[in-house]
């Protein structure tokens, strides 16, 4: 099982930082980046690159593998070499992500540069030499490797402090819950949950979802002092199917009366992701049990000789809400240009020429209201194949489409009466066909 | 330090007056500065001296920066490094519990050789260390030792340490011994002639297990993995142990982490082979399948090892994810390598109740932008056809109204899927003959040409004009591609039979052009065949090359069973993703070394080979030609491929296989068929179809020797052929 090590690449695949690759030859590094590199030579869309990479050594070394994701515009390479699964590659990656994230705000090579000698101290506390991937709960991470505001603020103040910073921190690890860091001390005690479902769905042209599914996760803010016990209950736990959980929740107490007993880390996390299904039994027919789409589009595309028309209208299902941050996009295929359209009802439109794709924004869509637009574009080659579907996103606050209930929360182990919010959120992820 | 005198001026020069500063914050920014001159690449090892000098600190952070520097440079500069060994050493009793674990980890990551014997000492000190944090990091220092130099290990006493730390009261220091002991574990099994009670050796025995058992629940997700291999490995007879496990590995199912996933099914796929109460099995199965969907929500590359692995435990539990259908339906925006995994799991997944749902989507994919992604779901809708015999005439009327588009890939790839459908179903859709060479001029791929060709051959009776539409490609015989020429030769032969008088000048000129004017040793070749077999007896010619054919039938693997019971107990590794054995590409342990460059070569082609696999329908192609003769002792009785397939357990080469020895698919391709009756006749319903680059090593096998040879011929290059083709010739 080995994770050789990380390297982490710029947009035009110069390596920015890298693990010192101890027990491997110095050319180790360099044929991955080489390898990864020419597979992305070989393909049109940057994402069609096969996400592992085989990797064949050089003189006697053993070949290898090379996984790699995407994160702004940067790739991060993971070379490794064994039958290790690629999978626990990629959930290494993501979590570095996650925590390059945490500690810098925004990931991208000049935050990365600025911040190397941080990005480098995570690398080694994140990644064994040896493969092995080492602390990454955030909780304990920041208690070995201090986020750069922080240290920023302190080397603005005197330099006595910062030596007496890091005898603060002296005695790490010592907290028995591995998640959450001991001594956790706050003036407010108080704890939020975001409820963020997701819906996903294909839609053929006539409104129908071909396949739909909601994925909901609730997004926790816990800054709470002590050691904290909480017991989250919910009237309608029916609704939450194919649950994981972060590891703090205890699965036996789920398993019986579905509840969620807990100790939380300190700062934000996801206390639980799941799926829901409205009906669970007979998913295989269509109709009954699907989530209703809250849009209903109307295209009309047309696509002749020398370019396309297209008519599209969008109405809100909604009643109560709007809808907010109203998006759709489509790619008008190769040799796309002079695009020519109007939209009626609010919003704007605009055409990217290098990725050739349409997209029309509005920032809200008042409950059951109309818009459209209409335009056409040419083609500098005849009969072009635009993509098949329109791809539509937006989302609407204050409303889950799980309608999942909390019926409370109750803390015990400290004295204090926290204060709790919860919030529901919805995103819309739709493939609409024409 | 005059040994090194640095440079007079310059920026090297500058950060070494900085790094001498008197200044706290100016010796810690100018270390900054040279650790970012180290990570661009320049040369900053002349700082060493003066960055050694900052070394003792109580900054934690300037701290971790030079060792970090010093880590940089111990490779290449080992005899600096020593001089910063009795810091190390210094460091490793500080009473900061951060700067103990930094100086155990850094000295075990420096390999050099100078300075292990100093790291003795403190590793003691530190495996028994009262802060979990420093224990657990001393946990691994001990497998690198190991690596370095096994005997100071076991000379210490750290193995029998590292067993006592299994009951540690830190969850997190347990997982980390298993993850050291493991590491041990391996490096001593890839000794190619380790003893099999090598100390270093880490079985899990029962004690250990229930220690492995309840740290499981409490300790990170890397830990969960580390802890869920080493159950993987535990070996037992006894079925409730099995079953404990199971129960207690299961509701790792829940966590968000794929990779713990993956590490608990295959925990239980390889334990779950003990337990023969089928209700449990079941059960284990039907928790599986949620995770696996929700992986399917995850960002493309870990839906794309998610899938590879679905695929596998597909082949094993057709009824794992049976109503699941939609959620492998293609998106618009994923790459490719994704659509293209979804398509096998659908086809896998297709049955009557859902292939109409099947059948719209994969017509709407096939008038997408992405050209191989089109060609890829009209073979899909080619593979439903072939599965789902009631399903077969939607499918028919689908492919018509895609080549109805005129569009030329569609029709070019549609026709050959619709020759695959004529093989299954003979006689059945004649009716739309006269529509499919409507487009003969539309067709410029050998493959679809040659697909064509073969349909006329084949239904030469029922089509009116057969003759002119065969002459079309005999005037331009010479300038095609071998399929086609070989097609060609195939088919004016089976309408000389069904209609003699129109189509004896045809077949003479053909068998004429083919021997005399073909450079194809294939072509040729067969022509002579023909031409003999022709002159000698006409009614045995007519019985061989017009006989009927067992229709073709969709294999339920991709792999054969007994690989893919080895690829099971691998799932969640590389090989389970490359559906290949490990040793195939890792070359540690159980193959030797010299076969490793050959094997991960073959790892390349073979991965565009697995994508080909599953156009089993298309690969047969090639081995059509071999079809025409080989039929006739196997009219009679005809177990088709799939029948065939089953033998495979009982044969030499699956012995190999389970072995690990043979990694090639000839090889157990060939012994099948040396047991089989009916030889050659399942070559294209093969799961290697795509197997043209293993050719000569399936004929160094010595199996080889069983008579029906024809088989490995049918893959192999096209000089190959001939003598394969020559001993038919004798056998006739």
């Amino acid at each position: 099982m080995a994770i050789d090590g990380l390297i982490i690449l710029d947009n035009v695949g110069r390596p920015i930082v890298q693990t010192s690759f101890h027990s491997t030859s110095p050319a180790y590094p360099l044929i991955h980046i080489d390898t990864y590199n020419n597979a992305l030579a070989k393909v049109s869309r940057p994402d069609d690159v096969d996400p592992v990479l085989y990797v064949s050594g050089i003189n006697d070394d053993k070949p290898s593998a090379c996984c790699h994701v995407g994160c702004g515009g940067l790739r991060i390479l993971a070379p490794i070499s064994g039958d290790v699964d690629p999978l626990f590659a990629f959930a290494y990656l993501r979590t570095f992500i996650d925590i390059l994230r945490e500690y810098l705000g925004h990931v991208s090579a000049s935050t990365l540069r600025d911040n190397f000698d941080v990005v480098y101290q995570l690398l080694e506390e994140t990644l064994d030499s040896g493969g092995h991937p080492l602390t990454t709960s955030p909780n304990a991470l920041r208690e070995i490797v201090i986020p750069p505001s922080l240290l920023n603020k302190l080397l603005s103040v005197a330099g006595a402090n910062i030596s007496s910073l890091s005898a603060a921190s002296s005695n790490p690890f010592a907290s028995p819950i591995p998640w959450r860091k001991a001594n956790v001390r706050h003036n407010n005690n108080e704890i939020y949950f975001d409820v963020v479902e997701e819906l996903r769905a294909v839609v053929n042209r006539s409104g129908v979802s071909l396949s739909n599914e909601v994925l909901g996760k609730i997004d926790t803010n816990s800054r709470l002092s002590g050691t904290p016990d909480l017991l989250l209950t919910f009237s309608n736990p029916k609704v939450l199917t194919d649950c994981s959980f972060h590891p703090c929740v205890r699965l036996p107490r789920w398993s019986r009366d579905k509840a969620l007993s807990f100790v939380p880390p300190d700062g934000p996390f996801i206390l639980m992701e799941y799926r829901f299904s409205p009906s669970s039994s007979n998913s295989s027919s269509l109709g009954v049990n699907q989530v209703p789409v809250p849009v209903m589009l109307k295209p009309s595309v047309v696509i002749n000789e020398n370019g396309g028309t297209i008519d599209l209208t969008a109405i809100s299902r909604l009643s109560t809400r709007a809808i907010e941050d109203f998006t759709v996009e489509l790619y008008l295929g190769q040799g796309a240009g002079a695009p020519n359209f109007m939209v009626s009802g609010g919003g704007s439109w605009a055409f990217d020429p290098r990725t050739l794709v349409l997209r029309w924004e509005m920032a809200n869509l008042p409950p059951s209201s109309s818009h459209s637009l209409r335009g056409s574009w040419t083609s500098s080659i005849p009969n072009p194949r635009a993509a098949r579907a329109f791809r539509v996103r937006f989302a609407i606050q204050q409303h889950t489409f799980s309608a999942l209930k909390i019926d409370q929360l109750r803390l015990t182990g400290e004295a204090y009466k926290p204060y709790k919010g919860v919030r529901g959120r919805s995103l819309v992820d739709l493939e609409w066909r024409w | 330090m005059s040994f090194r005198a640095g440079p007079r001026k310059g920026e090297n020069y500058e950060l070494s007056q900085d790094l001498n500063s008197e200044y706290r914050d100016k010796r810690k920014d100018a270390i900054k500065r040279v650790i970012a001159s180290m990570t661009v690449g320049k040369d900053v090892s002349g700082l060493f001296p003066d960055v050694l000098k900052n070394m003792q600190t109580d900054d934690l952070e300037q701290k971790k920066l030079v060792y970090l520097y010093l880590m940089n440079y111990a490779k290449t500069q080992p005899e600096l490094v020593i001089l910063a060994v009795n810091t190390f050493v210094k460091d490793s009793d500080d009473p900061n519990p951060l700067v103990r674990a930094l100086a155990i980890r850094t000295m075990g990551m420096l390999r050099a050789e100078k300075i292990i014997d100093y790291v003795s000492d403190p590793l003691q000190k530190c495996l028994r260390d009262d802060n979990p944090y420093v224990r657990k990091t001393a946990a691994l220092c001990v497998a690198k030792l190991y690596d370095l130099k096994p005997e100071l290990v076991l000379e210490n006493g750290f193995l029998e340490q590292l067993h006592d730390m299994i009951a540690d009261s830190n969850p997190m220091v347990v997982a980390n011994t298993v993850a050291a002991l493991s590491d041990i574990h391996a490096s001593v099994t890839s000794q190619p002639d380790y003893s099999p009670d090598d100390p270093a050796l880490f079985n899990v025995t029962t004690n250990i297990l229930n220690k492995l058992l309840i740290a499981l629940n409490e300790c990170s997700e890397w830990g969960r993995i580390a802890i869920l291999d080493a159950l993987a490995r535990y070996k037992t007879d006894d079925e409730k142990e099995r079953e404990h496990i199971c129960e207690r590995v299961i509701p790792q199912f829940q966590h968000v982490n794929g990779s713990v996933v993956f590490a608990a099914v295959k925990v239980i796929m390889i334990h779950m082979r003990g337990i023969r109460r089928e209700d449990l099995c079941k059960q284990f199965i039907r928790k599986m399948a949620p995770p696996l969907v929700t992986l399917l929500s995850s960002p493309p590359e870990v839906q794309w090892v998610a899938l590879r692995n679905i695929n596998l435990l597909l082949q094993k539990r057709s009824d794992l994810l049976q109503n699941e259908m939609r959620v492998f339906f293609c998106k618009y925006n994923d790459p490719l390598y994704v659509k293209v995994e979804k398509l096998d799991i659908m086809v896998r997944l297709a049955n009557d109740n859902n292939v109409d749902a099947l059948l719209s989507e994969l017509k709407e994919y096939a008038s997408e932008v992405d050209v191989d992604f089109v060609r890829k779901s009209i073979k899909a809708i080619g593979q439903t056809a072939i599965k789902i015999d009631s399903a077969a005439e939607r499918c028919v009327n689908v492919l018509l109204d895609l080549i109805a588009t005129r569009v030329s890939y569609v029709v070019q790839e549609a026709m050959v899927v619709m020759k695959d459908i004529f093989r299954k179903y003979p006689a059945t859709y004649e009716g739309i003959i006269p529509t499919l060479c409507a487009n003969l001029d539309e067709l410029d791929e050998p493959e679809a040409k040659a697909s064509l060709i073969w349909i006329i051959g084949e239904y030469a009776s029922r089509i009116d004009n057969a003759d002119e539409l065969l002459n079309m490609f005999v005037d331009t015989f010479t300038e095609e591609s071998y399929p086609v020429q070989l097609q060609t030769l195939t088919a004016v032969v089976k309408l000389f039979l069904k209609k003699p008088d129109v189509s004896q000048g045809l077949v003479q000129r053909i068998l004429n052009t083919a021997t005399k004017d073909c450079d194809s040793p294939d072509v040729r070749d067969r022509a002579y065949i023909y031409w003999r077999l022709l002159s000698s007896d006409p009614a045995a010619a007519k019985g061989v090359v017009l006989a009927q054919r067992p229709p073709i039938s969709l294999s339920r693997t991709t792999v054969s069973p007994v690989l893919l019971e080895e690829l099971l107990a691998e799932i969640g590794t590389l090989a389970s993703v490359y559906h290949k054995p490990a040793e195939t590409f890792i070359g540690r342990g159980r193959v030797g070394a010299d076969s490793v460059q050959r094997k991960g070569q073959d790892l390349v082609d073979d991965r565009l080979a697995t994508q080909k696999a599953l156009q089993t329908v298309a690969a047969g192609q090639q081995s059509e030609n071999l079809l025409d003769f080989d039929d006739v002792p196997a009219s009679d009785s005809q177990p088709s491929g799939l029948a065939a397939t089953t033998i495979i357990p009982q044969t030499p080469a699956a012995a190999n296989l389970l072995a690990g020895t043979s990694a090639n698919p000839l090889d157990d391709l060939v012994s099948i068929f040396g047991g089989g009756t009916t030889g050659a006749a399942s070559a294209p319903q093969n799961p290697f179809g795509g197997l043209a680059f293993g050719g000569e090593n399936g004929f160094g096998s010595p199996v080889n020797s069983a008579p029906p040879t024809s088989l490995g011929s049918s893959v192999a290059s096209p000089v190959q052929t001939q003598k394969p083709a020559d001993d038919l010739l004798g056998l006739f």
